[in-house]
Order: C-alpha cells, then sequence, then structure tokens
C-alpha cells in the first residue's frame, strides 16, 4: 500500500509569533519551522502501517517556498520513504494548491491519502476537503486511526460520545486530527538516511494546472487582546476565599 | 447582501450556534435558514445537495457554524463551486462588495482581519457571536442529503465510556478543566464535581490525554479543540503555550494552582494560588452555595 502525506512547514508551535512591522504578517526572526503538528500525526499514522506492513511506502509532497526542503528532510528521518517538494514563492490561491496536490495525486497514484486537519498557520482546513473534491474521492475528515483492509480502509472519526467507523474503497482520503501514539522522534539512523534521499522539486508554474481561485486578502493582523491584570486570592482561610470566588464571579464578572 | 445559514441540530434541538448565524445574517441582509437532513454526516451527500441549493439561491454568503462537520461541509462547499472560503470566523461584517471578517491564526497567537472576496463561504465559531436570550427561533427549510452521491460506508458507531451524558466541550457556556496537578485519573471526581455544580463540561490539558488520564476528545488546545466558554476554569494546570491557544478566547478565566508563577495566571481574571485538592471541594460547595440563591 502506498500512503501519501501532503504536509506544511509551519512556525514551530513552541515558538512565540508576533506581528511584523507591516501590521498584516508575522515577524520571521527568531521563527523556528516544523511540520505542521495535525501533519505530524498524519505521518505517525501512516508510519505505524509501515511497522505492521514493511512493504507500505509512505511518500510525502509539500507545496510551499524552498525551506519546505528541512520539514520534508525532517519526515524522512521519521521514517518516510519518499519526498517532493513543488515549489511557490509567492501566495498562490488555496484551491490552486488542492489542484498542485491532485496533479502529484494522479502521477504517484498512491492508495491512501493521509492530510493533517489544518496547517497551524493560517489554521483553516481547507485543503483536506478541497483536495477530495478536486479528485472526486471518498473522504473521512478528523480521524483518529485508519485500518487498511482489503481494497479498503476503515477510517476512525472521533465525534461526540464515541467514534464514527466509516469504510471507504480505495482511493480514500482522510484528514487526520490524531495519531494513537505521540509522533515518533527521527532516530540517529533514520537521519542519516534521509540526508541521502533526493528530494524531487520542481516550480509550481511546470505543473501545468489552473492556478485561478479566490484569495483572501490579510488587511492587518494583531496579538490576540492582552488579558491578566487578574485579581489573585491567595491569603486566609480557603473556605473564605472559595466564597469570596463565587460571589465575585456572581457579583462582578456576572458568569454564575 | 444575501445569506444563506446551514443550521444543525443535536438531537431534536437547534445548536446554540446556528441560532447565533441566523442572528448575524439578520444584520447582514436577506435571510434564509436550511437543515441538511440525513441520518448522519457526510461529504459527499451533504456537499452534493447543499451545492444544488446555493446554485439555485445564488445566496453572496453561506454561513456554517465552525462546528466538526460545519468546518469540513463549508471547506468542501467553498472547493466544489470555487467559492472563497473563510473558517472559524469571529466577526464577519460587509465592506461595499466584500466581507470583512476576524479570525485567529497561528493556533489563536495572532488574530488577523481578512478581506473576503464575494461569493463566499464562511464557518463562524461557536459563541463568538452573542446571542440575546429570547432570541426568536428562525424559520428552517430542510432539503434531503444527496444519497446517490455516497461513495463511502458506514460501519459502526462505537462509544466511549466517558462523556455523552454532559455538554459538548465546543459549545459549552462553562468548561473545567484538569492538567497534571490533579495527579492521576482517580481524581477526576473533583473536577466532575465542579464541572456539575456549575453545570459545565469536563476538559483537560494535553498532557493528561497524552497519559490516557482522559480521552482525546477532552483535550483543550492546540491539537485539541478551541473553546470560548463563559466561564472557564483551569485546575492544576501550568499553562503552556499550546493550552493558551484553546481557551484565551473565554470571556472569564478562573485559574487554581499551587504555584504562584504558573503560566496560567498571566491569563486569569481569576487566580488562586492553592492546592487544588484543598481549594475545588470547598469551591464547589461555595458555588452551589451561590447558584442555590
Amino acid at each position: 500500500m502506498k500512503i501519501l502525506i501532503p504536509l506544511k512547514q509551519v512556525p514551530d508551535s513552541t515558538v512565540r509569533v508576533s506581528v511584523a512591522p507591516d501590521g498584516k504578517s508575522i515577524k520571521a526572526e527568531g521563527i523556528t519551522w516544523s511540520i505542521s503538528p495535525y501533519d505530524e500525526y498524519a505521518i505517525e499514522m501512516a508510519l505505524e502501517r509501515k511497522d505492521a506492513d514493511p512493504s507500505t511506502v509512505v511518500a510525502l509532497v509539500t507545496v510551499g517556498p524552498a525551506r519546505s526542503r528541512d520539514a520534508l528532510r525532517q519526515a524522512l528521518a521519521m521514517g518516510c520513504d519518499e519526498a517532493q517538494v513543488v515549489i511557490v514563492d509567492e501566495p498562490v490561491p488555496p484551491l490552486a494548491v488542492a489542484r498542485a496536490l491532485a496533479k502529484v495525486i494522479e502521477e504517484t497514484k498512491p492508495d491512501l491519502v493521509l492530510c493533517g486537519k489544518q496547517a497551524s498557520d493560517d489554521d483553516q482546513g481547507f485543503i483536506g476537503p478541497a483536495l477530495a473534491e478536486v479528485l472526486g474521492w471518498p473522504h473521512v475528515a478528523t480521524i483518529t486511526k485508519a485500518v487498511p483492509g482489503d481494497g479498503s480502509v476503515e477510517l476512525w472519526r472521533e465525534v461526540e460520545g464515541g467514534h464514527e467507523v466509516w469504510t471507504a474503497r480505495l482511493p480514500a482520503l482522510a484528514t487526520v486530527h490524531k495519531s494513537e501514539k505521540e509522533p515518533r522522534y527521527p532516530s540517529l539512523p533514520g537521519i542519516m538516511k534521509a540526508k541521502k534521499k533526493e528530494i524531487l522539486e520542481r516550480p509550481f508554474a511546470a505543473l501545468g494546472i489552473d492556478t485561478s481561485g479566490p484569495m483572501l486578502e490579510v488587511l492587518s493582523m494583531e496579538p490576540p487582546p492582552a488579558r491578566g491584570g487578574g485579581k489573585i486570592l491567595k491569603d486566609g482561610d480557603l473556605k473564605q476565599v472559595a466564597e469570596q470566588l463565587a460571589t465575585l464571579l456572581r457579583d462582578e464578572a456576572k458568569v454564575l | 447582501m444575501k445569506v444563506l445559514v446551514v443550521a444543525e441540530r443535536k438531537g431534536t434541538e437547534l445548536r446554540r450556534v446556528s441560532l447565533e448565524l441566523a442572528a448575524k445574517a439578520k444584520e447582514l441582509g436577506e435571510t434564509s435558514v436550511v437543515e441538511i437532513g440525513g441520518e448522519r454526516y457526510s461529504p459527499l451527500p451533504f456537499v452534493s445537495a447543499l451545492a444544488k441549493k446555493v446554485e439555485a439561491d445564488a445566496p453572496d454568503l453561506v454561513l456554517l457554524g465552525a462546528t466538526l462537520n460545519g468546518r469540513d461541509l463549508g471547506a468542501g462547499l467553498a472547493a466544489r463551486l470555487g467559492r472563497a472560503y473563510a473558517a472559524d470566523v469571529t466577526d464577519i461584517a460587509a465592506s461595499g462588495g466584500s466581507l470583512e471578517i476576524t479570525r485567529p491564526m497561528y493556533a489563536g497567537k495572532v488574530r488577523a482581519r481578512m478581506r473576503v472576496p464575494l461569493p463566499a463561504v464562511v464557518s463562524v465559531r461557536p459563541g463568538a457571536i452573542p446571542l440575546r436570550d429570547g432570541a426568536p427561533a428562525p424559520q428552517v427549510t430542510k432539503i434531503e442529503a444527496d444519497a446517490a452521491a455516497e461513495k463511502l460506508t458506514f460501519a459502526k458507531f462505537a462509544a466511549v465510556a466517558s462523556g455523552g451524558k454532559r455538554v459538548s466541550l465546543a459549545e459549552a457556556r462553562v468548561v473545567v478543566s484538569g492538567g497534571r496537578g490533579l495527579k492521576g485519573p482517580e481524581n477526576w471526581n473533583l473536577v466532575e464535581q465542579l464541572a456539575d455544580a456549575l453545570g459545565g463540561a469536563v476538559g483537560a490539558s494535553r498532557a493528561v490525554t497524552d497519559a490516557g488520564w482522559r480521552p482525546n476528545e477532552e483535550q483543550v488546545g492546540q491539537t485539541g479543540k478551541t473553546v470560548t466558554p463563559d466561564l472557564y476554569v483551569a485546575l492544576g494546570i501550568s499553562g503552556a503555550i499550546q493550552h493558551l491557544a484553546g481557551m484565551t478566547s473565554s470571556k472569564v478565566i478562573v485559574a487554581v494552582n499551587k504555584d504562584p508563577d504558573a503560566d496560567i495566571f498571566k491569563v486569569a481574571d481569576y487566580g488562586v494560588v492553592a492546592d487544588v485538592f484543598e481549594f475545588v471541594p470547598a469551591f464547589t460547595e461555595a458555588v452551589k452555595k451561590v447558584r442555590a440563591g
């Protein structure tokens, strides 16, 4: 079975993000770039299949600037088999990104495509469902488990109160909410092997796809409203503090 | 502007977010509210049915709740029709021939104002639009999911033992979350008793769900759920940046932690420096007393 993961390189989730002087973008200085967390879950999910069945091939693709190669290299070091990058230097319509991924999928013919449910930069969650639409493939959103069967795959989706379990004939697509285990760290031999692997690279324009599509325009960015300056209660009898807090929540905050 | 609201139901009741959308849509222009009938959500039958409706009515804007299903349906619909799409929006206004929206980016670390060209599909975060109590229920037209478009087979529903009877986390008006400070799953009765006293949902930090103390679906934060309740109570949670990303838009935040330097206090409106095991039972009693009048 071949599993393809479209991934995106985003600012690492542990770094503080701040607005650049232009007021419309984030400051590039001090950013560490990583694989988007949900894409890491997708990779882990695919690699668990490969652990169980070593004939599984795990392929990667990203549409992004040249620095995205580092994210692919990191995923190869985790144990993925092959990778390619479609280079874009300017923002392109999200629908065109979906078409670019669809083109790569037509060429590489995976059985299963696993997308992170959203990239933690724009947090739109558009690409997965849009890619399924462009391909005309069935998809299941926000899965936590994938169990391949004979010509099909069982996809577990977390909903209120439990899991819906769906069966899709292959090829199929799923967006990933979480893997059963935490994403693995690259091993030292994995890192050495990844260094030798070739990453296929080509410009977006070379794909020959329709690049039209609506785009959103950022007008301004700002940090979320500052919080804090709250009341700290720490002295006195706990029972009195508890009663004081409950009363404040009713009379001052008006949430009780 | 012509607006089509896609309503969702939980059981027999319309979800609160659907009422919020209907109220917002009325401010924006001529509104109709549609609900898609079907046993359970599935992308292709729902996108096909909704796309047909949108092509017939030609609304400038389709509004959905940024719920588990709403976000998937909205993205699929926008792709199918080549419309602009904005997800998890917290504010929306008409501006000339386009929309101006506000939405979080970078896991809530940045708030962006964006221009969205029309026609568009927008999903709106539950709880982001204020709703007057007693606002009239909207008139809802029902359309049927397009069963012929289905390519998936539903196999089964695997229920989890936890949850179910409490309100859903993403839409709850009160959320009580526990962190590593609770020391183990056997102490979750403290969190649950306070949540019950407050009429709220139960959440957890990532450390707790990763350790298997609580199910993943209760995780609040960057790789879990984003919540915007009126009251968020963090018990024994240190306040890692990934956790803060999922709850700092709550209206009022209460934090209880033994460590006075815990980062959670930087976002709290009310902080209590105390041992959760000593403070929470007393607080639960106090809440009951105050709520009883």
